[in-house]
């Protein structure tokens, strides 16, 4: 057999094989490769933190995303809920789909046995599960009155009785909506929500589906985001820099290396837990796939155009 | 009547919303906290619906012994478990229910999704050719993307992050506003149809 038939011809297994070792060798054996952040988690950073110890404000988490896009959202889900807590800011979660309201126990969980004097109902609110049916309703209710228009927490407590609502009305005691889901439905937040309201929206995405956000970031109609496993990456290294030292988000500082490196040194263990540092190590994996991916293509293609060549060569014979 | 009833609840309504969002007045805002008001009760027994359809199908093939039944037998056994645990026990942490999620869902979700991965290896190495100028820029284009994604890219040179920013907010921001516009008034005229009673596959049936 010749080269080109050689690779053209490669055994599925053989590709499996070696994706399977890109992926694991580098959650093994850590690379420590370095997180550049970019604009879009920026934004949502700096958005999130202009809440910071502020009574009238929350922010809300929608967890309408399911246990198959766990590896990637995850993180965002704990990042946000220490920068949250670090910093003191308010948070309401919920969720349109049933195994939401498992992922918002657990992340809460989580984040809240480092948080000891975090306190559900007076610094978070759980609202849980609501039925997709009733999102239309929700969205535009809270628009008038967030105890009205989602009832009841998690627990079936009223709203309306509990210490955070005391200085939550409606949407203008929301910083923003964090839509984190591996579907459109930041978009629904969008028309719903911001289009009557004006609140401002921001989504955490799976990796494929970041490049559909591009044209509300221009719009301004989210004010940032979080596209998959990176977005996550770079909101951990966010929270750890900035939230951890209690220091105000600087651009300057976010993007000099340098000053990044240096506090690295000084941060304290929890943030150097491993659940903190999910994303940084699983995009040690990525960096690797996506370079061994390019180097698939290449080989692909070199199979194929020696191929080409040797078919002309014997059509011409 | 068994046609004309629904079609001129759809038209009534229709007209009704599209006059809520043109006319602000109370009189619209009013109706639409009538219609939340109804939703509310509405909205939930879609679970009732949908947990009783699933009920239904998957009876009647463990009943037929229809090919694959076993699978049946195991969604509706999860169905009855999961729901009973969560019941009696709650859903809270530490509950029966929460270790039904974190031991089965998650690992079975993760795994189903993470199975791309190598889908997309091996598609990469075998379909993506450079047979054409446009299949070329697209390989580039993609090349460029992933290394940028990547902090290897940053190491290599900031020009490929910089790249990719440019191919996500200029061309690829372009294309996905053009298909959103092109979606937007297709919809548009999909829900007049509806409203006017020329689409009627929604009702079931024959024309």
């Amino acid at each position: 057999m010749k080269f080109a038939d050689r690779i053209q011809k490669v055994d599925r297994r053989i590709i499996y094989g070696i994706l399977a070792l890109a992926v694991i060798l580098p959650l093994v054996f850590r690379l420590g490769l370095k997180t550049y952040t970019t604009t879009p988690v920026e934004d949502l950073y700096r958005h999130i933190d202009a809440a910071a110890g502020k009574d009238d404000m929350a922010i809300i988490m929608d967890f309408t995303h399911d246990p198959g896009v766990l590896p990637e959202l995850y993180p965002m889900d704990l990042a946000i809920l220490r920068h949250c807590f670090q910093r003191n800011i308010k948070v309401f979660t919920i969720s349109f789909l049933p195994q939401g309201a498992a992922i918002i126990q657990l992340a809460l969980s989580e984040v809240k046995e480092d948080y000891p004097n975090i306190e559900a109902n007076v610094d978070y609110c759980n609202f849980g599960f609501k039925p997709w049916s009733l999102k239309l309703p929700i969205m535009l209710g809270m628009g008038d009155d967030i105890a009205e228009a989602v009832e009841t927490n998690s627990e079936g407590l009223k709203l309306e009785n509990l210490p955070i609502m005391q200085n939550m009305k409606n949407y203008d005691n929301i910083q923003v909506v964090v839509e984190i889901s591996g579907s459109s439905m930041g978009q629904f937040w969008v028309t719903y929500a911001r289009a009557k309201f004006g609140v401002d929206v921001a989504v955490g995405l799976t990796a494929v589906m970041a490049a559909d956000v591009y044209p509300f970031l221009q719009t301004g109609q989210f004010v940032g985001s979080l596209g998959g496993l990176k977005g996550a990456a770079e909101y951990e290294q966010l929270v750890d820099i900035f939230a951890m030292n209690n220091t105000e988000f600087s651009k300057k500082n976010a993007r000099n290396m340098a000053w990044v490196e240096a506090q690295y040194k000084e941060l304290p263990e929890l943030a150097k837990l491993y659940k903190y540092n999910k994303a940084r190590i699983g995009m040690d994996a990525q960096a690797i796939v996506h370079v061994l991916i390019i180097l698939f293509i290449i080989l692909g293609n070199i199979g194929y155009f020696l191929d080409q060549r040797a078919q002309k060569k014997k059509f011409v014979k | 009547m068994k046609r004309q009833i629904p079609l001129m609840i759809v038209l009534i309504l229709g007209l009704l919303f599209v006059a809520h969002v043109f006319i602000p007045s109370k009189l619209s805002s009013d109706y639409l906290d009538w219609f939340m008001k109804w939703t509310k009760v509405i909205g939930p027994f879609a679970i009732v619906l949908g947990v009783f359809s699933l009920v239904l199908v998957h009876y009647n093939k463990i009943k037929r012994k229809a090919p694959n039944w076993g699978y049946s037998l195991v969604t509706l056994g999860a169905l009855i478990v999961t729901t009973a645990v969560g019941f009696i026990w709650g859903i809270q942490e530490g509950t029966p229910y929460m270790w039904i999620f974190k031991n089965f869902n998650v690992p079975l979700g993760a795994t189903m999704f993470s199975l791309l991965a190598f889908y997309i290896a091996s598609a990469a190495y075998k379909a993506f050719r450079a047979r054409s100028i446009e299949a070329t820029v697209l390989l580039v284009a993609a090349i460029i993307v992933m290394l940028g994604r990547v902090s290897i890219g940053q190491a290599i040179t900031h020009w490929i992050p910089d790249i990719t920013e440019w191919i996500l907010n200029v061309p690829n921001l372009a294309a996905k506003r053009g298909i959103a516009l092109g979606v937007g008034l297709g919809m548009t005229a999909t829900s007049l149809k509806i409203m006017l009673g020329i689409e009627r596959s929604y009702l079931g049936g024959r024309d």
